[in-house]
């Protein structure tokens, strides 16, 4: 053969095998290190809490940062704590009303910012956090030029705040220097926070990740950069060089982390299961941990399987090999020592009608008869493995208000009488409804889900199209209105049920999170009764209430409550399933030695 | 030579600046308002307004397309929506990563298929020429999808079952040491090209064997293998350097599917997201890099025809 077809051979077998060489390693269980190793399913847009607006960005950010409050890690019904602030505040009223408006926030003391570049004053050593900082942190989230993708929960809520926003000139930064009649460093360590109005939902705000306390010299220092460069009191550090924000994260313990304990008491069977072992020790309990980007759910799988990740959610096309008919895991998972946590996710999925649509919006007859022309039983199979259950109301279990009892009488499938509705509506067998049009996403199961609902209606006779969209043109076509139904989910922000009304309330119609564009005055008028009272039977009465008459004029063909399915290593401690997991991560351990031995 | 590569690139010039005009009419007039993505979906109409002004949208179209072609000049596209990140930085730092995927594995492919084409063809109508084209039709048949979730599975999660060693690692990526990380890919990078350029390549070579010069080669006395290797193989340079050079300037988008499955930070996903995300600056980044990319790379394959073929005039 040719000296040119030997010398490529040559090289080309030289490059792989030099190549494959320099890529082995042994198998077999890993270092001997307390690591944690995680995965996220979609890339990190950034570690600015004011922009973290999806969970992904939010698990990242509260590795780093702190709010002023937190949820209680093993308690149920889920419980705010304190975090940053010193303890528990209660709404006091303002001088000059009766309302309860006003908030005093101590915060703890000996409470350090990581040591970082931008404390030049210090010579790089972080220094403590003071009030200043939740001042200055609130108004970032305001400030227009920031453009906080957070801003919606402080928008109209405390005094002073939108008037200072609305004071800024176009295109420049807020003056931080001015003084805002709701919101004050009373001292070095309090915080008063004023209300518009009495708003039992405030405390939840400020455990979310965009109300973490950021410091004015980092935002100063690193600009525009801040989204990569994270300076925070939270429990981990970021390794800024070994990190990329499109493919892995490294943290490692913050050396000045302040004083938390893991806790000492939780949920009734908390300790038979060894969710008690840690109680009382420093947390973060490991020194490290490697968040991979993977978006793909194989290589996740694989990973997982390989002992290379500590913890996974089960794809959909594994499901079958991984979970037995009884929806525990399967003999050759338990012989491996993988763990399940199962638990209902607080969230809530749906086909929402447009309500200022002439057609569907005007009509409940009609809207009837699709509710009841909806299996929801085989999307339950197909689409979610069996892991969810029909909702009956927008309410998930897990939150006051949700009622295992209550049926929804529309979400009963009922063929006949679906049609003897739509024959009441006046399109008997659909005649003379023409096409509703449906808008749903472009991914290969929002399409299998769409095609399934427009098989359900045709069995009525209802022609339904699908105008399938990227995430960004559904969301604008929709705020536009620009269709008759569309199918979404709505996950808690927090666990009280005026977070699911709200999708029916009035004045939050599209761009609002009431998609359905839905008004009733009867409604509105309850919601605004419900905002202002504690759970109780009072607060029940008016959510059931509430309830009968979102199941009277059906804006929505309700969907599914989901339940979580998560997969955990022999070797992971103290996983526990919590739906506001911002900052689980500091509470998580490893066996090092179980881990030696690998799968 | 030194004067045609001049005149070449003052022809650059008016085909940047028509390239940049549909671009910037693309971006900025038929496609969606910037400003309206920036706000969000809860802004007010002064919001958007004031993006408006701070993006300098309500200035003239002449002063805009000026600005935009000083960015395209100074590769200073501004920051992007999503993450605030400079696009120079989020372009520099992806293209690495692609790069470090698509070179190593480019290269192989074309090694490889040049000389499995040439076998091919010199054994051309015998058993080992219809194998092998079997296989190359066979190999453009499967999706590259397919491909990788087989590789993926076998190669990287399977085989160390069977062997105690891990040769690939499933996924991730190593800034400052890539390379175990890009070989499994690469690998199944040239799987999925070496069908297509195999029998491209083959077609070149054996148009070439039927030309008159080759007859007359041979009935001059000449081997097969000089007729073949010597002459044959430079005259079918001209479309197969076409073919190839022309590639070049996309490598650096690399392949999306492939990082997306291997976890590689490349271009090819960025820019998915950017248009998942509708990050208006950088899909115009990368749009225009894209265009000037190919602009130089039809440049080069002009100059170097004249390399390997004597017979083509620089004039």
């Amino acid at each position: 053969m040719n000296r040119i077809l030997n010398r490529n051979l040559i090289c080309g077998t030289v490059l792989v095998l030099a190549l494959g060489i320099a890529s082995c390693t042994k198998k077999g269980g890993s270092s001997g290190s307390r690591e944690l190793n995680l995965t996220s399913s979609a890339k990190i847009k950034g570690l600015d809490p004011i922009q973290a607006g999806d969970l992904y960005a939010g698990r990242q950010v509260a590795n780093a940062y702190e709010p002023l409050f937190q949820y209680h890690y093993l308690k149920r019904p889920y419980e705010l704590i304190p975090a940053l602030a010193e303890s528990m505040p209660t709404f006091e009223s303002s001088s000059g009303s009766a309302a309860s408006t006003v908030l005093k926030v101590r915060l703890k003391r000996a409470v350090l910012f990581q040591d970082d570049e931008c404390f030049k004053a210090s010579n790089g050593k972080g220094r403590e956090l003071t009030a200043d900082d939740i001042v200055y942190s609130f108004m970032r989230l305001a400030d227009r030029k920031e453009n906080a993708e957070g801003w919606w929960i402080f928008d109209g809520k405390i005094k002073g705040l939108n008037e200072w926003r609305d004071a800024t000139p176009a295109g420049k930064n807020g003056d931080y220097s001015a003084k805002i009649e709701g919101l004050k460093a009373l001292d070095r360590y309090t915080v008063r926070i004023e209300l518009t109005k009495p708003n039992n939902q405030f405390l939840y705000y400020l455990a979310m990740p965009f109300t973490s306390i950021v410091p004015k010299e980092a935002v100063e220092h690193y600009g525009a950069d801040f989204l990569r460069n994270p300076v925070g009191t939270g429990p981990f550090k970021l390794v800024r060089e070994e990190s990329n924000l499109n493919s892995k994260l490294v943290w490692v313990r913050n050396p000045t982390y302040r004083q938390e304990m893991y806790p000492t008491e939780g949920e009734p069977d908390d300790k038979a299961k060894g969710l008690l072992e840690d109680a009382g020790k420093q947390l973060p309990l490991v020194d490290k941990m490697i968040v991979q980007v993977i978006p793909e759910d194989q290589p996740r799988w694989l990973n997982f399987q390989s002992g290379k990740l500590d913890l996974t959610g089960i794809p959909k096309d594994n499901f079958d090999s991984t979970i037995s008919a009884d929806m525990d895991l399967n003999a050759e998972m338990m012989k491996k020592g993988i763990v399940l946590h199962k638990a209902p996710n607080l969230d809530v999925t749906y086909t929402s009608f447009n309500m200022e649509d002439p057609i569907v919006g005007k009509n409940k007859w009609l809207r009837k008869a699709m509710s009841l022309a909806y299996d929801i039983n085989p999307v339950i199979k197909l689409f979610y493995n069996g892991r969810a259950i029909p909702a009956q109301s927008p309410i998930p279990p897990g939150v006051f208000g949700y009622s295992s009892q209550y049926r929804n009488p529309n979400v009963d499938y009922n063929i006949e009488k679906a049609k003897e509705f739509l024959a009441k509506a006046g399109y008997p067998g659909g005649k003379g409804l023409g096409t509703i049009t449906l808008l749903g996403l472009s991914t290969s199961q929002a399409r299998q889900q769409s095609e399934y609902f427009v098989n359900s209606m045709s069995k009525i006779g209802i022609n339904v199209v699908v105008k399938a969209f990227t995430w960004p043109d559904f969301l604008k076509n929709m705020n536009d209105k620009k269709g008759q139904m569309w199918g979404l989910a709505w996950g808690a922000d927090y666990p009280d049920a005026e977070n699911f009304l709200q999708l029916f309330y009035g004045k939050n119609k599209a761009p609002g999170p009431n998609n359905a564009n839905y008004v009733n005055s009867d409604y509105d008028r309850l919601y605004k009764e419900m905002l202002n009272l504690q759970n109780g039977e009072k607060r029940l009465e008016v959510i059931k209430k509430m309830v009968k008459i979102v199941e009277d004029d059906v804006p929505w063909v309700f969907g599914t409550h989901r339940i979580g399915f998560t997969l955990a290593q022999p070797w992971l401690r103290n996983y526990k399933v919590i739906e506001f997991d911002h900052n689980q991560e500091k509470y998580l351990n490893i066996d090092v030695a179980r881990r030696s031995q690998g799968l | 030579m030194g004067a045609y590569i001049i005149r070449r690139l003052l022809y650059v010039i008016p085909i940047v600046i028509g390239v940049s005009l549909l671009l910037f009419l693309l971006f900025n007039y038929l496609g969606k308002d910037p400003a309206l993505v920036m706000a969000g979906k809860h802004a007010t109409p002064e919001r958007i307004a004031e993006i408006r002004t701070e993006l300098g949208l309500d200035r003239p179209i002449l002063v805009q397309f000026g600005d935009y072609l000083r960015q395209v000049a100074t590769f200073d596209f501004g920051r992007s929506f999503s993450n605030r990140q400079l696009i120079s930085d989020i372009i520099w730092n992806g293209m690495w990563p692609s790069l470090s995927l698509a070179l190593p594995a480019f290269s192989m492919t074309l090694m490889m298929s040049i000389t499995i084409a040439l076998m091919v063809a010199y054994f051309r109508g015998r058993a080992l020429d219809r194998i092998i084209v079997i296989l190359c039709v066979m190999g453009m048949s499967i999706p590259s999808l397919a491909f990788i979730l087989f590789g993926q599975y076998f190669l990287a999660y399977k085989l160390p079952e069977y062997i105690g060693i891990e040769l690939f690692p499933i996924s991730g990526y190593d800034m400052s040491f890539p390379w175990p990380y890009v070989i499994l890919p690469a690998i199944i990078w040239v799987s999925v090209s070496l069908g297509t350029d195999v029998r491209f390549f083959r077609t070149a070579i054996l148009d070439e064997t039927h030309q008159d010069y080759v007859r007359t080669a041979r009935a001059k006395g000449l081997s097969e293998q000089v007729v073949f290797f010597k002459h044959v193989l430079k005259n079918s340079m001209i479309p197969i350097l076409t073919y190839v050079v022309i590639q070049i300037p996309f490598l650096i988008m690399g392949t999306l599917l492939l990082e997306n499955f291997f976890g590689i930070p490349g271009l090819g996903s960025i820019l998915i997201d950017a248009l998942n995300t509708e990050d208006l600056p950088v899909i115009k980044a990368v749009a225009t890099i894209s265009c000037l990319f190919l602009i130089a790379g039809t440049l080069m394959t002009d100059i170097l025809y004249s390399v390997v073929d004597p017979r083509v005039s620089l004039k």
